[in-house]
């Protein structure tokens, strides 16, 4: 490895670094704006000039020495910019002599000409770079004095470029082009990581400025430019102007939206959650997180029921707990103890589904259950981590994993552009990796992407295809016969080329990485192909399920067993349940964030809870990874955890559980498995619990399919999130909204789980006919579809 | 009906000069193409161009913008383009800006009345010793040019002369450079 000397120290760095991560990892620092972790580095803003020089050796083979007999360093005749120079072996770089700082002051200088001085009423203030490095370069330094005696720290006597200040690029990201100091992080992003190149830079010259000519920016991951924008330009409109960066409480824990476990810091002021920022795991999220993950937390600081309620004559009535207590007891007197079930929410923690699990045993019941559970268990499948899809040869999508699990959509792009794993070095990720280069084509020979409807990664894919909703076992099937090498059986809507195509590649592939959506897990057939496929070939899989901690769960045993006679009492912790338990219950009590329509109307008792923002716990992500979440200052009144919840609702019983608070469940953990909870690894615990439940089908009837999205119900609730995705899109084939008499642009109102949904009915020739495709808020699969309005709506 | 429809042969032929992952790379061609034909490269044909390649209308839009050479929206019969670079601006280009302007009654984007002329700022020309400097159209450069030299040329085009005709017999500049174009008022290039 070559040895390099920065400074006084000399530290081994493997080949390719650059000399930016030389320094660093030898405990040094530059100033830089434009090199960032994960991204490919470009030297644009010049900020982390250094001196630098390397030996060269003679023609015999020898370093060349001077006089002395030393051996002699060749500087580069000028100062280079250490973030896209790499290291060779014998390399000398200084960072501390005068001519190198002064060199980095005069680029701070040239950086902060034209840029504004509104430090007091910007968002970044206090986080910023280049306000920390003005601050290291510029108040120390007087660069004249005036006649009068009086220092001037400033040699810019002109006016500075005045620009376009507050220009929304999105209802989520607005763009002030004073403060823009063109290191081209957002442009790179874009490009590189979810891969849309939707920014680029305008004009040129002093002209220069970031915009885009398509529509807005597309949601999804456009929020992580807020926050490598190392200035204030680009700021997060859902948290602007919400606090200064040193009042914000910040907690590090871990997304609740979707599987992925993306790590998260949740900064909360005065009690209100205010923002969401980014967490770097370079095992898990790199240091991108999705827009639901970043944007979706409005819902959290809104309306919150803050004490128990009891119904009391037909009405909910605030309660204390004891009368919330006193409720269930009555209500639950003489209830048949088997026959009380549990439905906890999909983001429920480790230690609640232990204590849930616990409960449910003492109870003797069988029906114990999770919102967004799938027909098949996830944990059925060897886990891929997403480690795996930077190494794999061939990935199969079946299903949206832009929308089920976001993060996979990253790594996939990650992995089409030939990105490795970085090397881990003194401080951390490389931060200018050479190795990373912009403008990569993604090597869609690697990519087959297969769904019942159309799906951002299909642009990437060779082997493509949308198939008619239900038919996922015909498409495994379909994929069984081509690897052995027959005539693919026919699926609905998917050209047999397509999928020879892909089962050829597959089959060349050394390493398979397969991702499974809800669709496939729904159906039992297709989910036990799946599996038989993966284990015979020795594919890792990436389950992409609708609950952000199913494969948690279903490890504590959350899984319905038994009969199935429906509950009579029932203990509902989710957002929504099933009609038949709603319906078919006698007593029913809600454990609720907000007094939602469902709450309101079925519930008995309703007891206030804590969101998975405000929980200690743990989740195991998609890929088996045990993450920590750490409970964030939310102010929520009398909230109380699950576990608390469930344990109240035991002694209503007349029970006694075991569990009451959330250490005595990772006590439990700890003894059970090994693992302290309170003692994960830094980028969270690999563990592959030994779990096998009976799959346990949905029910799957209608033409409406309910398309997976990120954007939750909950999130949907925020006002920035409601303006952003505006009306929601029914996409139907143009001959199947004839045959319904729509038109395109009809608005309408349809039935959804979610209650009743205005939508705006779109064309898409490409999607099967017959269906309609509905982009859900809650785990569902599909229902009939139904128009609550007259047939065609009125032209918007 | 989009501008390469009918062009699929040309097409071919672009593509087939760079690696076929590397479609991008045919971009600047296409805006040439499209410049030619057109004289403008409109919103339309930015998105056309986009497919094409393989990138959005916004990569398309930055590359565009970058070189003064396409135009986004339509030019006149004489497009002028005035250096504004260092050198012509010491020897006056702020003053022959400011004269075209008025005389023409035209800003940057506009075309005058009778479709004859429309003005650009352009970067470095690449004539320093010779400014202030203008090019119209692809034409070659007329230089050192005074406001007797501007007046006496516009005038040529107006009359509809060939351009070559009327740069070749332009009166000779007084003198060279800034003394040439009269002052106006103290923020001039004194």
């Amino acid at each position: 490895m070559p040895k390099v000397k920065v400074n006084d120290r000399v530290v081994e760095v493997p080949p390719g670094t650059s000399a930016m991560d030389a320094i660093f990892h030898a405990g040094y620092d530059v100033p830089l704006f434009c090199a960032e972790r994960h991204l490919s580095p470009t030297g644009s803003c010049r900020m982390c000039l250094v001196k630098a020089g390397a030996p060269r050796k003679g023609p015999d083979g020898e370093w060349i020495t001077d006089e002395s007999g030393e051996v002699k360093i060749f500087w580069f005749p000028k100062l280079m910019a250490s973030c896209t120079l790499a290291v060779s072996d014998g390399m000398v770089i200084d960072t501390l002599s005068d001519e190198v700082r002064h060199a980095q002051s005069g680029m701070v200088e040239l950086t902060l000409a034209n840029h504004p001085l509104d430090c007091p009423t910007c968002d970044k203030g206090g986080a910023c770079d280049l306000q920390d490095r003005a601050y290291e370069y510029g108040l120390d330094r007087k660069f004249y004095t005036r006649p009068d005696g009086e220092p001037v720290y400033t040699r810019y006597a002109f006016t500075k470029r005045h620009v376009d200040k507050h220009h929304p690029l999105s209802e989520f990201i607005i763009l002030d082009r004073e403060r823009c100091i063109h290191c081209k992080r957002c442009v790179r992003y874009f490009e590189e990581i979810p891969g849309d190149q939707v920014l680029d830079f305008i004009e040129r010259g002093v002209h220069t400025f970031i915009g885009t000519a398509d529509e807005g920016l597309p949601s999804g991951f456009s929020g992580n430019i807020t926050d490598i924008c190392p200035v204030g330009a680009l700021l997060d409109r859902v948290a602007r102007f919400r606090g200064r960066n040193w009042e914000f409480e910040q907690t590090a824990s871990v997304d609740p939206s979707d599987a992925s476990g993306q790590n998260i810091w949740i900064d909360a002021r005065s009690g209100r959650l205010e923002r969401i920022r980014t967490r770097e795991n370079p095992e898990v999220n790199d240091l991108w997180i999705s827009d639901a993950a970043r944007f979706g937390h409005e819902w959290v600081n809104e309306d919150r029921l803050t004490q128990p309620m009891v119904r009391k004559g037909g009405s909910l009535e605030p309660a204390t707990w004891e009368e919330a207590l006193a409720a269930m007891r009555q209500g639950l007197e003489g209830v048949d103890k088997k026959r009380v079930g549990i439905v906890l929410p999909g983001d429920a923690t480790i230690e609640e589904g232990m204590a849930a699990a616990e409960l449910s045993k003492v109870l003797g019941s069988d029906f114990l259950d999770f919102e967004g559970r799938t027909g098949v268990p996830a944990s059925n499948y060897p886990a891929a981590t997403f480690a795996d899809l930077l190494e794999a040869d061939y990935i199969l999508a079946v299903g949206d994993p832009t929308e089920e699990l976001p993060i996979a959509h990253v790594w996939i792009h990650k992995r089409l552009r030939g990105v490795k794993m970085p090397p881990r070095l003194n401080h951390g990720t490389p931060i200018a990796d050479l190795s990373i280069r912009e403008h990569t084509p993604p090597d869609r020979s690697l990519l087959g992407a297969f769904a019942p409807h159309t799906t951002r990664v299909m642009e990437w894919a060779e082997a493509s295809g949308v198939f008619e909703p239900g038919h996922a076992a015909a498409f495994f099937a379909a994929f069984e016969a081509a690897l052995a090498g027959r005539e693919p059986t026919e699926v609905p809507g998917v050209d047999p080329v397509a999928i020879k195509r892909a089962a050829e590649r597959w089959q060349k592939a050394e390493k398979r990485v397969f991702l499974i959506g809800a669709e496939v897990l729904g159906d039992v057939q297709a989910a036990q192909l799946a599996e038989r496929l993966a284990k015979s070939q020795g594919a890792g899989v990436l389950v992409m399920t609708p609950a952000a901690n199913a494969r948690g769960l279903e490890a504590m045993g959350v899984w319905p067993t038994g009969d199935r006679k429906g509950p009579r009492a029932v203990f509902i912790a989710a957002e929504s349940a099933p009609m038949k338990i709603l319906e078919g219950t006698e007593f029913r009590v809600f454990h609720a964030t907000h007094l939602s329509p469902m709450v309101a109307r079925y519930a008995d008792v309703v007891l206030p809870a804590k969101t998975a923002y405000e929980k200690r716990g743990t989740f195991l992500s998609a890929e088996n990874r045990l993450l920590a979440l750490q409970p964030a200052h939310v102010e929520a009144g009398e909230a109380e955890g699950l576990v608390q919840a469930l344990h109240l609702f035991g002694t209503a019983l007349g029970l006694n559980p075991a569990i009451r608070f959330v250490r005595q469940a990772q006590q439990r953990f700890a003894e059970r498995y090994k693992i302290d909870l309170n003692r994960l690894d830094a980028y969270g615990t690999l563990w592959r619990p030994r779990v096998s439940h009976a799959p346990r089908p949905m029910p799957m009837e209608g033409n409406l399919y309910l398309r997976p999205s990120m954007w939750k119900a909950r999130h949907r609730r925020g006002p920035t999130v409601q303006r952003a995705l505006g009306v929601l899109e029914l996409a139907t084939h143009p001959e199947t909204a004839l045959a319904e008499g729509l038109d395109e642009g009809a608005t309408l109102e349809v039935e959804t789980p979610e209650g009743p949904q205005r939508v705006r009915v779109v064309f898409d020739a490409a999607l099967p006919k017959g269906w309609f495709y509905l982009p859900a808020g809650v785990p569902a699969g599909r229902m009939p579809f139904k128009a609550l309005v007259p047939r065609g709506g009125e032209a918007s | 009906m989009g501008f390469f429809d009918d062009k699929q042969e040309w097409l071919a032929e672009v593509f087939a000069q760079y690696p076929a992952d590397r479609r991008r790379s045919a971009l600047m061609p296409l805006l040439r193409r499209v410049q030619q034909d057109e004289g403008y490269v409109d919103f339309e044909r930015m998105k056309e161009i986009a497919e094409l390649v393989g990138t959005t209308a916004t990569e398309v839009a930055g590359v565009m913008s970058f070189y003064s050479y396409y135009q986004g929206l339509p030019t006149g019969k004489y497009h002028i383009q005035v250096c504004r670079t260092l050198s012509c601006k010491l020897a006056g280009s702020d003053e022959l800006w400011h004269t075209l302007t008025e005389r023409l009654g035209i800003l940057p984007g506009e075309v005058t009345e009778d479709g004859r002329f429309s003005l650009q700022a352009v970067e470095c020309l690449g004539s320093c010793h010779t400014g202030p400097v203008i090019q119209i159209n692809d034409e070659p450069y007329v230089e050192r040019v005074t406001k007797a030299r501007l007046e006496a040329l516009l005038e040529g085009l107006e009359q509809d002369k060939p351009l070559e005709e009327v740069r070749r017999t332009l009166p000779d500049e007084e003198k060279m450079g800034k003394a040439t174009i009269e002052l106006e008022g103290e923020g001039g290039a004194s």
